[in-house]
């Protein structure tokens, strides 16, 4: 039956063109690494960037490619949709039109990017994060340049471009929390002792503030970019967290998941921390997406039963499409 | 020594038949006739009835669906289609070969994440911008022109045969795997019009058949193996492994596809069909060091661990592989440990039999996330879950392949001492012993040791704890549950022993030592021929006194095959016959 229900999906997402303009109030956009049906080779169910245009969009869209394995996805918010890079087993996926056309911007040397961010600043810089390290490009995806200097594992799943000053960049590895101030080169390690930090989120207005998920370690939070950093223990019951959200409209509004926790939600600026995953089924949260234009509409991205909605602020949940997906990441852009 | 002129590579030293055919020949051509009439839709059947002239309409409908169906794609597919076309092009209507070329613009070709992977794409994509120049991105599933998309499949291609003939690869020595690698390597030979490349493909070729060839067993691919499935691994001649054997080697006689109890399912099942109508032909002196039984002989090698992306120190730590060959059976191991996730087959003995399941082994079935993080970027949570999805068998306590940090093995010629030290709270906190029930004795001798025979081959194994045995369809399960555990395997044959009474009152009256053994998990034995072995797991490996230093392992060590590590220099031996491979200057001598 679940089967039948993603086939069904997928089947009626693929009608559309992939060219359908993303030119709309707001655009919700996921990137799905996996289906239940997914073999390696094999005839496979569509997965990769999907995209819907809320409230009144209930359909999942398909753009680029097919079954690319897609981890993260960036799209550049100042072009209005235009310039988005996935972060694909195969490479870095880029379109400079809006969807009508893809490239695979990256060589054989880049494989397994988890996680792309485009310096908002300049979209000619470009960062991505590897299983085998930080790559960075100067020149809108032609050229790629290794910036592993500094760091000691190369296993990097997350990057965060400080939105105040795009020189200050931060990394998540499986050694910590990484910072340069030089635009990726010269890593030096924060205060963070744990290995295995999944995911990095920075404050949308206070710089200095970021919080980090862990794997087994739970969340936590510095107050000064790093330098020092402490957990978070109030309310949560969990130790694995993948994704850690801010409502851009009201930053003391946050939202975490991760490894069975469901949604945690705090309304204190990550103080304080309560479950409120009513109607969600599956509780392998992986990433969650707040509508900046609305922050009622909550998205969260689940391991295998796609995505969920929320039109009050993460009180109740309901399925949103993609059902039997592996979402790895989701963004809403307000346009 | 002279230089070999490539063109002229027709190596048909074989003896040649009444009929004026060499046996390769018709093995050749018998392959080629049955592929062409089987029904299965598939590039190789398609390819082998349109060279063959045969169901031509119906051939083309094949290909006309397989290039329609657009949820087909990826890697598997890339090089088959364009093998395919390049083999067929000639007598292709216009409409399916602008669909051929269709399909690499409208398909995702994935690059996918294992090597096989690697190889199958990227020399799929070489021919396919080969084949279509000069044409922009927009023309490629990629988006990428034709000449950044050759330059990228060049690039890797090198890279990969320079790793390969240096530190070894990482998906070696396969039973199953071997065929995407010899597959698109003979594709590429045929079609790459630049010369070195081709040459290349002819090196890569000689090594992969001569890494098999050595240990080769009458169609069997004996040793420890980097990947294999469960089946194959208790059925060795089910194997797809046996199919090229058959081809090239002409073991085992019987062809694969006739004998419904060695017959391979369908995955790998007719690629050789592209050996079959490819212009490369097999060096003799490989042919002989893969059928030359008379003398037993060790063959070491040095491999790779695959890609280790996170939770360890180095890329790609060696992986050392130890194998005995005889006429009779074959004794084989890598060092244990992890080198492998998912498929790694650690050490067996495979003895040659007219029966299938000829072989015997033991395992511990470990798994977890965290292993397969290891080598996959995905969540580690969720990896054990996905990869029971495709391989069915990873979490199951009955598997028949698998690594485990808690196995480690020592070998000396046809004796081999298992050890494991199962940690407190492991998942399936047990061991593994696969016993064949076709085997024609097997005993539990009061001395303690198990001695079975099969044909001209005599086992013995002796369990250092106490075990008990599971019936089950095609063998007995040997299963011992403590935790600090191991066996001692010797092997012996009619040739070495005469009788195998004679041979288990020799082995029976040398008992394995391991006093202690709970604390210093440490055993010696001294083999019936007076060798001294002492190993201790996570310690020295002791022979006759002097420690084994897996340091000082060449790339390839035996009579026939020799290499030393990182030099790219392959020499292979055969009396008075010499073949080197010189991967630094792209040269073939003899």
């Amino acid at each position: 039956m679940r089967n039948h229900l993603l086939a069904s999906a997928l089947v009626v997402a693929s009608v559309f063109p992939a060219t359908v303009s993303f030119a709309r109030q707001s655009t919700v956009y996921a990137s799905v690494l996996s289906t239940r049906l997914f073999v390696v080779g094999a005839p496979n169910p569509s997965t990769g960037l999907f995209f819907q245009n809320p409230p009144d969009d209930t359909l999942w869209r398909h753009s680029g490619r097919n079954n690319i394995r897609a981890f993260g996805l960036a799209v550049h918010a100042p072009s209005r949709g235009q310039l988005i890079y996935i972060a694909s087993g195969n490479g870095a996926h880029r379109t400079t039109d809006g969807g009508a056309s893809w490239k695979i911007s990256t060589g054989w040397n880049i494989t397994e990017v988890l996680g792309v961010a485009i310096d908002p600043k300049n979209p000619n810089n470009v960062y991505l994060c590897t299983a085998y390290g930080m790559f960075k490009t100067t020149d809108g995806g032609e050229h790629w340049r290794e910036m592993n200097g500094g760091l000691s594992a190369r296993f990097v799943s997350s990057i965060v471009i400080d939105h105040s000053n795009s020189d200050i960049v931060f990394c998540s590895t499986e050694d910590g929390v990484y910072r340069s101030d030089a635009g990726g080169r010269d890593w030096k390690r924060t205060g963070l002792n744990v290995g295995g930090v999944r995911i990095l989120t920075q404050h949308p207005q206070l710089s200095e503030i970021l919080f980090a998920g862990t794997e087994n370690h739970g969340i936590f939070i510095t107050r000064n970019g790093g330098t020092s950093w402490e957990k978070i223990e109030a309310g949560l019951d969990h130790q694995t967290f993948y994704t850690i959200a801010f409502d851009p409209g009201k930053p003391d509004t946050m939202y975490a998941g991760g490894f069975a926790t469901g949604v945690y939600k705090s309304v204190d600026g990550g103080k304080n921390w309560k479950r409120t995953s009513n109607g969600l089924t599956n509780l392998n949260v992986h990433s969650i997406a707040v509508n900046p234009t609305n922050g009622n509409q909550v998205y969260a991205a689940t391991m295998w039963s796609g995505i969920f909605r929320s039109d009050n602020a993460g009180d109740t949940w309901r399925n949103a499409g993609l059902d039997g997906s592996q979402v790895w990441t989701i963004t809403i852009q307000p346009f | 020594m002279k230089k070999i002129v490539f063109i002229c590579t027709m190596c048909l030293s074989f003896a040649v038949s009444s009929n004026g055919q060499s046996p390769f020949e018709q093995r050749r051509l018998q392959l080629l006739e049955v592929a062409s009439v089987e029904r299965e839709r598939g590039f190789q059947t398609v390819t082998a009835k349109l060279l063959a002239g045969r169901d031509r309409e119906y051939a083309l409908t094949m290909l006309d669906s397989l290039t329609s169906d657009e949820a087909i794609g990826g890697m598997f597919y890339s090089y088959s289609l364009i093998g395919c076309y390049l083999h067929t092009r000639v007598v292709l209507p216009d409409s399916l070969r602008k669909k051929v070329r269709s399909a690499y613009r409208n398909r995702t070709m994935y690059r996918g994440d294992t090597e096989n992977h690697w190889v199958t794409y990227y020399t799929g994509l070489y021919l396919a911008a080969q084949t279509w120049p000069h044409q922009d991105g927009t023309e490629w599933f990629n988006g990428k022109s034709s000449s950044e998309n050759f330059q990228e499949s060049t690039e890797w291609l090198n890279h990969w045969i320079r790793m390969s003939a240096r530190i070894g690869q990482g998906e070696f020595d396969s039973p199953t795997y071997i065929s995407v690698f010899i597959t698109p390597m003979l594709v590429l030979y045929d079609f790459a019009q630049d010369p070195q490349m081709k040459r290349k493909a002819q090196m890569m070729l000689d090594l992969l058949f001569a890494d098999f060839a050595v240990e080769h067993l009458k169609g069997n691919y004996a040793g420890g193996h980097s990947r294999d499935y469960p089946e194959d691994i208790v059925n060795p001649l089910a194997a797809p492994s046996t199919f090229w054997a058959w081809l090239y080697f002409g073991e085992p006689e019987f062809a694969p596809w006739s004998e419904a109890r060695f017959r391979p399912r369908h995955r790998g099942a007719w690629e050789p069909l592209f050996g079959a109508v490819s212009s490369y032909r097999l060096p003799d002196i490989i042919y002989r060091i893969a059928t030359d039984r008379t003398k037993p002989y060790v063959q070491t090698k040095t491999k790779r661990v695959r890609n280790i992306i996170r939770f360890g120190a180095e890329k790609n730590p060696p992986v050392f592989k130890y194998t005995y060959m005889t006429r009779h059976y074959a004794l084989g191991s890598l060092q244990g440990g992890i080198l492998q996730p998912i498929q790694q087959h650690t050490w067996d003995v495979t003895y040659a039999s007219g029966k299938p399941y000829n072989t015997l082994f033991t395992l511990h079935p470990f798994f977890s996330g965290k292993e397969l993080a290891m080598f996959f970027p995905e969540e580690q949570k969720f990896l054990s879950d996905e990869v029971d999805r495709y391989h069915k068998v990873y979490t199951n306590p009955n598997k028949w392949n698998s690594s485990s940090p808690y196995e480690q093995t020592f070998q000396h010629k046809n004796a081999l001492i298992v050890l494991y030290n199962i940690e407190q709270g492991a998942i399936h906190p047990h061991i593994d012993g696969f016993f064949p029930k076709n085997l024609e004795q097997r005993v539990v001798d009061k001395s303690g040791w198990i001695f079975c025979k099969a044909g001209d081959t005599y086992m013995a194994f002796f369990p250092l704890k106490p075990y008990e045995w599971i019936e089950e369809e095609i063998n007995w399960r040997w299963r011992s549950h403590e935790l600090k555990n191991g066996a001692v395997v010797e092997i012996g044959s009619s040739t070495a022993d005469v009788s195998f009474d004679r041979f288990r009152k020799k082995v029976s009256a040398s008992i394995p030592l391991f006093k202690n053994f709970e604390e210093n998990l440490t055993v010696q034995y001294t083999t019936r021929m007076g060798d001294r072995m002492k190993f201790t797991f996570g310690g020295e490996r002791v022979l006759n006194g002097k420690h084994v230093d897996f340091a000082r392992y060449r790339f390839f060590d035996g009579p026939y095959l020799q290499s030393e590590y990182k030099s790219g220099i392959i020499t292979m031996l055969y009396k008075g016959s010499k073949r080197v491979l010189d991967f630094n200057e792209v040269s073939i001598t003899e």
